[in-house]
């Protein structure tokens, strides 16, 4: 037995691997969302492989021969000894119920589950570790919406103020994923200073677990639509498990009728989230029936159109946005 | 008294091994996983925290996942997990070794 680095653009390789993972019953999404590839060899036979993304592991598969036996702990010790020497400690992986107790066996907890998948992490750092660093309140009507704020509009702001009248207190969960334009630090920083008259509003960042790449991959990259209804399921139920702890009893989102993604997102909350925590739809702030959007402003701010910015931003992130123009033309011209 | 400067791991999750991160922490907390934790587990602990306490490290947050390692591997990959948390593998510890 021998471990190797497969490179999937090789055919020889790629053609080995697909073959494993086929065999298995996993579809192959997305070769992008795969930073290294290992296989564990017998011989010139490739009997199992694992791959990651960041700190996911994914694409685990063994031959059936070899399975139940000391080759998964070799392979997801080898991966971890890999990721660790990236100084990478905190792993995720997604896998599928059956496969649940394999991990726990090797030192992993469960973050969340549904009836599909559940998703797992080991190292340095935990869900309730997460959950501890968070501000706590008390009160009787707590409730939180999570966003991304990509930047923040008058529509975010609208959403927030409507949460804010009718709680005791509102969470803001900032989507931590620096694959958007306004950094997460921005992001939060702008939120943050266009709600700052709401005293009773706590802006927090939603670290690896609020709608990122973890738990939500298929938000950032298009795929299959019963993979988004696993995942946003799972999604749900890791939020469930942070409203448990912080008391918040309900959830604001924005509707959303121009994204499918969207849509699909919110029919899995309203899946998972009651009775536990109430789920609300409100519906967008529009401007003479013109919806605001982030994604406008992000076309805005790439026509350079000052005007059209002004009409959907608060003062304070418009301010931002007209100090660092050519910074965010230069993110948009390289690709963010 | 030893610092740990960054988190570090060392050791498999193979049979017969262990395998050890640690992280920066207050006071010494081990978290251990063993199969063998009923009949051994109390004993493995005491592996851990002499050997911490040979290397004068007060501030720790150990995980352990032990999948039935003898004491010296223990020691090895703890020692191993030790040097790399301090930045200290160029400066074996003689004294803790001997």
């Amino acid at each position: 037995m021998d471990i190797r680095t497969l490179n999937l653009k090789d055919p020889y390789y790629y053609q080995q691997w697909q073959d494993l993972i086929q065999s298995e019953g996993l579809f192959i999404e997305n070769l992008d969302d795969i930073t290294e590839t290992l296989g564990i060899y017998e011989d010139d036979k490739l009997v199992a492989t694992g791959s990651y993304y960041e700190n996911v592991l994914k694409y685990l598969a063994i031959d059936p021969k070899f399975q139940g036996g000391n080759t998964f702990n070799q392979l997801v010790s080898t991966l971890i000894n890999e990721l660790a020497n990236q100084n990478i400690f905190h792993i995720f992986v997604f896998t599928k119920p059956q496969y649940q107790q394999s991990f726990v066996y090797l030192g992993f907890q469960v973050v969340a589950q549904t009836e599909y998948s559940t998703l797992l992490e080991t190292g340095d750092y935990s869900i309730e570790q997460y959950i501890e660093e968070l501000p706590k309140v008390s009160g009787k009507n707590i409730s939180a919406i999570v966003m991304n704020a990509n930047p923040f509009t008058l529509g975010h702001r609208y959403l927030i103020e409507q949460a804010s009248k009718v709680s005791d207190t509102v969470y803001v969960f900032v989507v931590a994923q620096d694959s958007s334009l306004f950094k997460t630090s921005e992001r939060m920083a702008l939120i943050k200073a266009g709600t700052k008259d709401l005293k009773n509003v706590q802006v927090v960042n939603g670290g690896q677990y609020m709608v990122s790449f973890v738990t939500f991959p298929s938000y950032f990259i298009k795929s299959r639509s019963d993979v988004a209804i696993y995942q946003t399921q799972l999604d749900a139920q890791v939020f469930k498990r942070i409203a448990k702890a912080l008391k918040i009893s309900k959830r604001f989102v924005g509707d959303e009728p121009y994204s499918p993604t969207t849509e699909i997102y919110n029919q899995s909350m309203q899946k998972i989230l009651p009775p536990e925590v109430e789920l609300e739809i409100l519906n967008r702030k529009a401007i003479d029936t013109d919806i605001i959007s982030a994604t406008k402003v992000r076309r805005a701010i790439s026509d350079s159109d000052l005007a059209t910015i002004q009409k959907y931003v608060p003062e304070t992130t418009f301010t931002f946005i007209k100090d660092n123009l050519q910074t965010l033309l230069r993110r948009i011209n390289d690709g963010n | 008294m030893m610092e740990i400067k960054h988190t570090a791991l060392a050791g498999t999750l193979e049979s017969s091994d262990i395998q050890f991160t640690l992280s920066k922490g207050t006071g010494v907390e081990v978290n251990l996983d063993s199969q063998v934790e009923k009949q051994f587990g109390n004993q493995i602990r005491k592996v851990i925290t002499d050997l911490l306490a040979a290397y004068d490290i007060k501030d720790v947050t150990v995980r352990a996942v032990d999948k039935g390692a003898l004491d010296c591997t223990i020691k090895a990959r703890l020692i191993a997990a030790i040097q790399r948390a301090t930045d200290t593998k160029n400066q074996p510890n003689w004294e803790v070794l001997g």
